[in-house]
């Protein structure tokens, strides 16, 4: 219905206005990351510097975040056990979208030190996307506060493609962590 | 106890007039070790329980291929005379059981389930020392067994990260900096204007 007050005729398409809000959203998004810690290595111990006044995340506009529901990285700090994988699946089905991942430490490229352990995966990105890496052993806090420019830098290029990915390949990633986990879902004494 | 008596002395005292000790070992002041018979651990875990080591704090196996055993470990603590006292018992590897000591130490029930589940010892009189504990879903020989090969198990189950075979060859820096150092040259030649 037409308004009795001049409207403009809007020629824009729906693909285009789409296209303008995701602009929108994702410059507020890049300003104001939530991190939800999935502390599972000695690489955890590179984030007290970080979101302290030494390095300070706060001035990036990131902070900690308690839920995966708020949260929009997911930050895996070090080596993950088949039986953390596990839960990390599930958090990371639990956030909403858009989400990103961070990795840190080269446990989650290629297993670091571990990569002989019956109980560590090898390679993250088998089995959830990851956006950013930080490499090293456990990698220096510039470096991860390099990380997380990095990762701003690729949600303004609209590069953090992650979440994306794992919709178009979710049989891939699934099929991945069917073979190495033999079932995702969680029977312990706690769920069952 | 006498008070000419230290600790060690006392516990070596009590293990040794109640049971037959095949082997000890005494580390410091605060730590011994008993070798027993496999049939004697209750018991003498049970004298050890009345006289003040009250404290399960640990047992676990030891894995020993060549003498086809498993050797089994029990550490109680006691507070007031503060000495770790280890009973070792060795049994069978082909069929490991050992009566679970659950009626004298209720908090070994976790100890039991988890020495069953990385290496494979059955606790019977333990209601649940089957269930699973640590692991999820494990699909192999206990790991913690010496002949499980931790390495095939991983290359075996989780994908490995492929890595091209070109190397940088770290002299080419040299002929890099050469290469900037040349062109800073050139730019500095061709800029105009006073120096
Ligand atoms: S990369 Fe190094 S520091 Fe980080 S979790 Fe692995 S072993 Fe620990």
């Amino acid at each position: 219905m037409k308004s009795t007050k001049f409207t403009p005729e809007r020629n824009i398409s729906k693909a285009e206005t789409d296209r303008k809000w995701w602009e929108i959203g994702d410059f507020f998004r890049r300003n104001s990351l939530w991190l939800l810690m999935y502390c599972t290595g000695c690489c955890a111990i590179e984030l007290p510097p970080a979101m302290t006044s030494a390095y300070d995340m706060e001035r990036l506009g990131m902070g900690p975040m308690a839920t995966p529901r708020q949260a929009d990285i997911l930050l895996v700090s070090g080596y993950l056990s088949l039986k953390t994988l596990r839960r990390l699946i599930y958090t990371y089905e639990q956030m909403s979208e858009p989400r990103y991942v961070v990795a840190l430490g080269s446990c989650p490229i290629n297993g670091g030190i571990y990569h002989d352990s019956h109980a560590v995966i090898n390679q993250l990105d088998q089995y959830v996307p990851v956006d950013v890496y930080v490499a090293g052993c456990m990698p220096n806090t510039e470096a991860v506060m390099n990380g997380f420019v990095d990762l701003m830098e690729q949600i303004k290029n609209k590069s953090a493609n992650g979440w994306k990915k794992y919709h178009d390949n979710y049989e891939w990633y699934r099929q991945n962590q069917i073979q190495s986990l033999g079932e995702v879902d969680v029977h312990d004494e706690f769920h069952d | 106890m006498t008070n000419s008596m230290t600790n060690v002395e006392f516990v070596q005292n009590l293990v040794k007039s109640n049971v037959n000790v095949l082997q000890e070992h005494i580390t410091d002041q605060y730590q011994v070790h008993f070798v027993v018979e496999q049939d004697q651990v209750h018991y003498i875990l049970n004298i050890l329980k009345n006289a003040g080591w009250i404290q399960m704090s640990y047992l676990s196996a030891i894995d020993w291929p060549e003498e086809n055993k498993f050797e089994l470990v029990y550490i109680v603590f006691n507070w007031e005379k503060p000495v770790y006292v280890q009973i070792r018992t060795k049994i069978d590897r082909e069929n490991p059981v050992m009566n679970s000591i659950l009626p004298i130490y209720p908090g070994s029930k976790y100890y039991e389930r988890e020495c069953h589940e990385f290496f494979g010892v059955k606790f019977p009189g333990n209601p649940d020392y089957e269930k699973q504990l640590i692991l999820e879903n494990w699909d192999d020989i206990p790991p913690m067994r010496k002949d499980f090969d931790p390495e095939a198990y991983s290359k075996r189950k989780f994908p490995q990260r492929e890595y091209s075979e070109t190397y940088i060859v770290q002299s080419e820096g040299k002929s890099k900096l050469a290469k900037m150092e040349a062109r800073k040259q050139r730019a500095e030649s061709l800029r105009g204007g006073k120096k």
